[in-house]
């Protein structure tokens, strides 16, 4: 449906050839994989995490400022970096991997010159979703801080070219719910927080870098998940450790070893050692025999959690690179996210893809009328009123926001059933995803009967009511994707 | 306990000029004593939450006095002073007859080790939610040497940030602050609000220094202390760096390590707070007793002298009397309310009341302005009313806080223009008064200013959202939010179906309608905000101009009296025998002398090489 739409609103525009130029990309990105956009304030992790997400180090990650330019990592067939100017053609650029890591030099351009870079990359992880990471926000330099902005909040009302974010906080600031709101308040479909997850980045440190710092920062995002301000505005809140994801993913063989050296170290004095990060760093120390440049590395690696973690692991008996790399990323959280990004980005893609696009020519028939735009803004909208996927959505925000209300534990029934823990049958219904598809059926069933009756209840207020038909329709849904399935085929 | 020196020399100055009985400069030492024995040097810790405030006050007292979570913890200000055994203190605060009443509950059966999880208990945000206990503050005292000097260290709730209510409360208590530590972690060089505050901060506040904490979970700290400086240095605020790591500070106390103790970076913290915080402190009490001291002895002094004088020459003793007539004269003007003195105050209040709502209006205008195009532009506002009202609560938190830097900065400008004209008249009565007259004001203005009285905003401060200003009106003006109607997005969508003009325009008119609503609400709610701040404003400048009249017209009446004395004296030595003269001179030599070896000892109170030091006491003669 938004295709077709789309398609039309290419013809309309076929006077203008910046408008059908931009508005073909848009079609082409209905075929293309999820943009997901990685936001957050200065330092906050982004692209720590963007790398952990990818499980290569190509996004430049360190001590200040560093992402400073808008950039876009794609899969590609083989590695390939490109500049876009604000004017001008696109320049490729050298691709330079020291050290393991991605080094980008953007070859003497300014950097106030540039509109964004896209890093080719082949790898698996970018195949589903595109990620874009982005400038930090509330950054002191406000220049960076306005490009990051501008892309995710476009001052001339675009709508944004991520179809969904990721936004990471260290704790929940006033700058955090700012953004976010920005983030939502989009056009017709206005649906708080149907896309975009909150991420507690830098977990670690919330437990000031104890070994059992994680458990600790879990309990402060469940504690936001509950959060009225961020409810509205994030579908989930999970907590990730960026940095020991980063490396867990990519560790190497060598630093399994110095590990394994320092594990081997007696407990007290490897405790003192790894008291501070000065300490650790010491010239003149004498560590299980690293050198202090080899220290270094290690610690940019690993940051002082991931060193008391990982030896402390490695004494637990996970002897092996790839046992300590599974059992650290496990603990860094990193699964959370992947799962929260699936169930809320990934299974949904279709729907948000086509939000965007829908949202695209609603704008351009917005900013420049043309003979058929009364027809294509009807369209777009009957489009957004009646799919019952935008209804899913646009409930599901509502609900979040408390724009509507439904009694007690209703609210969080509907929001299961709506796809808020994912799109998939087993999680609407609050079954494991290895249910028997007959118990998926039953449960299916019964959630219709319940809401079928809530809907007809006639003390209800018309806007709870209303809701109780969305969630009626959507078990109906359920019930019919089930039956294509034969009950006895798995 | 010894009584330190300053209070010492007091008790040695009353003693000495208890035979002259003059009640009203004795009464004055007292005052001195008083204030002396009563100060506190506060600090008060300030930063965005989850920054280490308070494991940085536990580390600085090694004591575990505040509660420390992962998650955010403290919710209530507390109060960290010294006492011989650990003493807990709940202090509530409510409205009485006249003014706020205190209530204080006090309990001392609570171990040191144990002493932080009973404070959890009223000022963690997980045991007291939202502040529900209705605490003003939590008081606490520990038996540490670096707090009996009078070090008082106040941990601030970090809750909602520095650019929120709660951070235009601990604004508004800046005045009353002798330092104030920001604290921002390791992680991140500083943000935009950090230096907005600090930038603020050290216009309200002697002593301002930067704490980085954290030091020993980032390796980068150091180039994160670099980059710091340099926003400090770009953004023109001067104060001191001092990187510190808590956690092995703790680990220092519990081993007794000194090497480590060395290593996390707190004998520069102590250092600071000592040389610089409780030193300029100490150097304040310092003068202000030694002016005290000075300014009372010298009127004895004087009217000793003339008397002197007219006894050895009766022949000039028509002459003297026709001068210290004058002078008196001249003093007895300085209490009229005609006096020069008296004039600038009183039109400085004036036109500074003025100024100060204009500047208030003004800002409350633009913040009503900008609100106002938001809600025109944004469509329907219940949609984005929590935003909204957010938004406006911050601006005008914002901008009564910047209103409030305003006025301090005015008022203690005024009270400077005042002491100079002072000045000036007294020079004409008495020239030996001339010096460290602003000293006395500065005494003045310490006194009034720590009490807090005087600025009732810095009392309300550490109130922050219950019982502050703000905190009333807020509640206001969520109260009057339940009045809008809410819009149901599901009208919207039927309304959508059905299609048709009709419907548009009806939600076109409702829209028009709860814009229109939306407006008077904040409007009112500006209104109520500027009226209260305006009165708050208003009252703190009666009171700085009551405390600066009572001040110098004390002052004036002291000189009158001793002027007053100082004649009859010479009057009477007129009529004197030969021998009489000669005795009451050889009486007055004496007690010359024993007044002036007070001033010598008491000019001792301060270091030799301070440039402003007072002038050399006898040498002034």
């Amino acid at each position: 449906m938004a295709r077709a739409v789309l398609v039309q609103a290419v013809e309309a525009y076929r006077h203008d050839p910046t408008v059908s130029g931009w508005l073909a990309q848009q079609v082409a990105r209905l075929d293309g994989p999820l943009r997901i956009a990685v936001a957050g304030k200065v330092k906050a992790g982004k692209s720590t995490l963007l790398n952990a997400l990818v499980g290569e180090q190509i996004a430049p990650a360190d001590a200040g400022e560093c992402t400073k330019v808008v950039t876009w990592y794609r899969a590609g067939r083989q590695p390939r970096i490109t500049l876009f100017p604000r004017q001008g053609a696109p320049v490729g650029l050298a691709v330079d991997r020291r050290d393991g890591a991605l080094v980008i030099d953007l070859g003497g351009t300014p950097v106030d010159d540039v509109d964004h870079l896209e890093v080719d990359w082949p790898t698996p992880s970018l195949r589903v979703a595109s990620l874009i990471d982005t400038p930090g926000i509330a950054s002191m330099s406000t220049e960076v801080g306005k490009r990051a902005l501008r892309f995710l909040d476009p001052e001339d009302e675009r709508p944004t070219e991520a179809d969904a974010v990721v936004y990471l906080m260290r704790h929940l600031h006033a700058a955090d719910a700012e953004f976010l709101e920005a983030f939502r308040d989009q056009g017709v479909s206005q649906s708080a927080g149907v896309n975009a997850v909150a991420v507690i980045s830098r977990a670690d440190e919330i437990g000031g870098g104890r070994v059992d710092a994680m458990v600790s920062a879990r309990a402060v995002a469940r504690r936001y998940r509950t959060e009225p301000v961020l409810r509205g505005l994030a579908q989930n809140v999970v907590a990730v450790a960026g940095l020991l994801a980063e490396t867990a993913r990519t560790l190497r063989h060598t630093e399994f070893a110095a590990l394994a050296a320092l594990a081997a170290v007696p407990r007290e004095d490897l405790e003192s050692a790894l008291l501070t990060a000065d300490r650790f760093l010491r010239p003149d120390a004498d560590i299980a025999g690293l050198a202090a440049d080899d220290r270094a590395r290690l610690l940019r690696r690993f940051g002082v959690f991931g060193l008391r973690l990982g030896t402390v692991l490695i004494r637990q008996g996970y002897a092996s690179p790839a046992a300590l790399a599974a059992e650290l990323l496990d603990r860094s959280g990193l699964h959370d996210l992947q799962q929260a990004l699936d169930a809320q980005f990934v299974q949904r893609r279709d729907v948000l893809k086509a939000r965007s696009a829908l949202l695209a020519v609603l704008r351009v028939v917005a900013d420049a009328p043309a003979r058929d735009g009364g027809r294509l803004a009807a369209e777009v909208e009957r489009i957004f009123a009646d799919a019952h996927e935008f209804a899913e959505l646009r409930l599901l925000g509502a609900l979040r926001s408390r724009a509507v209300t439904l009694p007690g534990e209703l609210a969080a029934e509907a929001q299961a059933l709506l796809g808020e823990r994912g799109a998939a049958a087993p999680a609407r219904l609050g079954l494991p995803a290895d249910a028997p598809a007959a118990a998926l059926r039953d449960a299916a069933l019964t959630a219709l009967d319940r809401w079928q009756r809530r809907a007809e209840n006639p003390m209800l207020p018309r806007g709870p009511a209303d809701a109780c038909r969305v969630v009626v329709r959507t078990c109906e849904g359920l019930l019919a994707t089930l039956d294509r399935v034969p009950a006895y085929g798995r | 306990m010894e009584l330190p020196a300053p209070v010492r020399a007091v008790d040695l100055a009353l003693s000495t000029i208890a035979p002259y009985g003059r009640p009203d400069l004795e009464a004055r030492l007292r005052q001195t004593r008083a204030r002396l024995l009563d100060d506190r040097i506060r600090v008060l810790i300030v930063g965005e939450f989850k920054q280490g405030k308070s494991m940085l006050v536990n580390a600085l007292v090694s004591a575990p006095v505040c509660p420390v979570y992962d998650d955010v913890a403290t919710a209530v200000p507390t109060v960290v002073q010294f006492a011989e055994e650990p003493v807990l203190t709940v202090v509530r605060q409510h409205d009485g007859a006249d003014g706020p009443v205190e209530q204080r509950t006090s309990r001392a059966d609570v171990p040191l080790p144990e002493l932080s999880e009973a404070v959890a208990a009223h000022v963690a945000e997980s045991h007291n939610p939202d502040n529900r206990q209705k605490l003003h503050h939590v008081e606490v005292g520990v038996p540490r040497h670096l707090l009996q000097a009078g070090l008082e260290i106040v941990d601030t709730p970090g809750v909602g940030g520095l650019n929120s209510v709660h951070g235009a409360a601990t604004m508004s208590a800046l005045p009353t602050a002798d330092a104030v530590l920001l604290v921002s972690d390791a992680s991140q060089e500083y943000t935009a609000p950090e230096l907005e505050f600090l930038s603020r901060a050290v216009r309200l506040c002697p002593n301002v220094a930067c704490v980085l904490t954290k030091t020993d979970l980032y390796p980068e700290w150091r180039r994160i202390a670099e980059l710091d400086r340099g926003h400090l240095r770009t953004a023109g605020v001067d104060a001191e760096l001092i990187a510190v790591s808590s956690q092995v500070r703790w680990q220092a106390v519990t081993t007794g390590d000194l090497d480590l103790n060395a290593e996390s970076g707190f004998a520069e913290l102590e250092e600071y707070l000592v040389r610089r915080v409780l030193g300029q402190a100490d150097l304040l009490s310092r003068r202000s007793t030694v002016h005290d001291v000075l300014a009372v002895t010298d009127q004895i002094c004087d009217s000793l002298r003339a008397e002197r004088a007219a006894r050895s020459d009766p022949a000039r003793a028509q002459e003297i009397v026709r001068e210290l007539t004058g002078a008196q004269g001249r003093a007895a003007a300085l209490k009229e309310r005609s006096a020069r003195w008296q004039h600038t105050l009183n039109d400085g209040v004036t036109d500074l009341n003025a100024d100060i709502d204009h500047d208030l209006r003004d800002r409350m205008r633009e913040v009503t302005r900008l609100a106002e195009e938001e809600i025109d532009g944004g469509g329907d506002p219940t949609r984005t009313w929590e935003q909204l009202t957010t938004w406006v609560q911050q601006q005008v938190a914002s901008a009564a806080s910047a209103n409030f830097v305003w006025a301090t900065e005015r008022a203690r400008w005024l009270a400077r223009q005042v002491s100079t004209h002072f000045d000036d008249q007294r020079e004409a009565v008495l020239p030996a008064l001339r010096t460290e007259a602003s000293a006395a004001l500065g005494a003045v203005r310490e006194m009034k200013v720590r009490e807090g009285e005087s600025f009732s905003f810095g009392q309300q401060a550490l109130t922050g959202l219950r019982g502050g200003y703000i905190g009333v009106l807020m509640f206001g003006f969520i109260g009057t939010i339940v009045g809008l109607s809410l819009l149901n997005p599901f009208s919207i969508g039927a309304g959508l179906l059905l299609g048709g003009k009709t419907i548009s325009d009806e939600r076109r008119r409702v829209v028009t309608r709860r814009q229109a609503e939306a407006k008077t609400v904040v409007r009112r709610y500006v209104d109520d905000v500027t009226f209260q701040v305006g009165k708050d404003s208003r009252d703190m400048l009666r009171g700085v101009q009551r405390d600066l009249r009572d001040h110098f017209t004390d002052l004036a009446e002291q000189l009158t009296r001793s002027l007053k004395e100082s004649l009859t004296a010479t009057e009477r030595s007129a009529t004197a025998s030969k021998e009489d003269r000669v005795r009451r001179i050889a009486e007055i030599d004496t007690e010359l002398a024993r007044l002036e070896t007070l001033q010598a000892r008491v000019g001792t109170l301060l270091p030799e090489a301070t440039p402003n030091a007072p002038r050399p006491v006898v040498a002034a003669r």
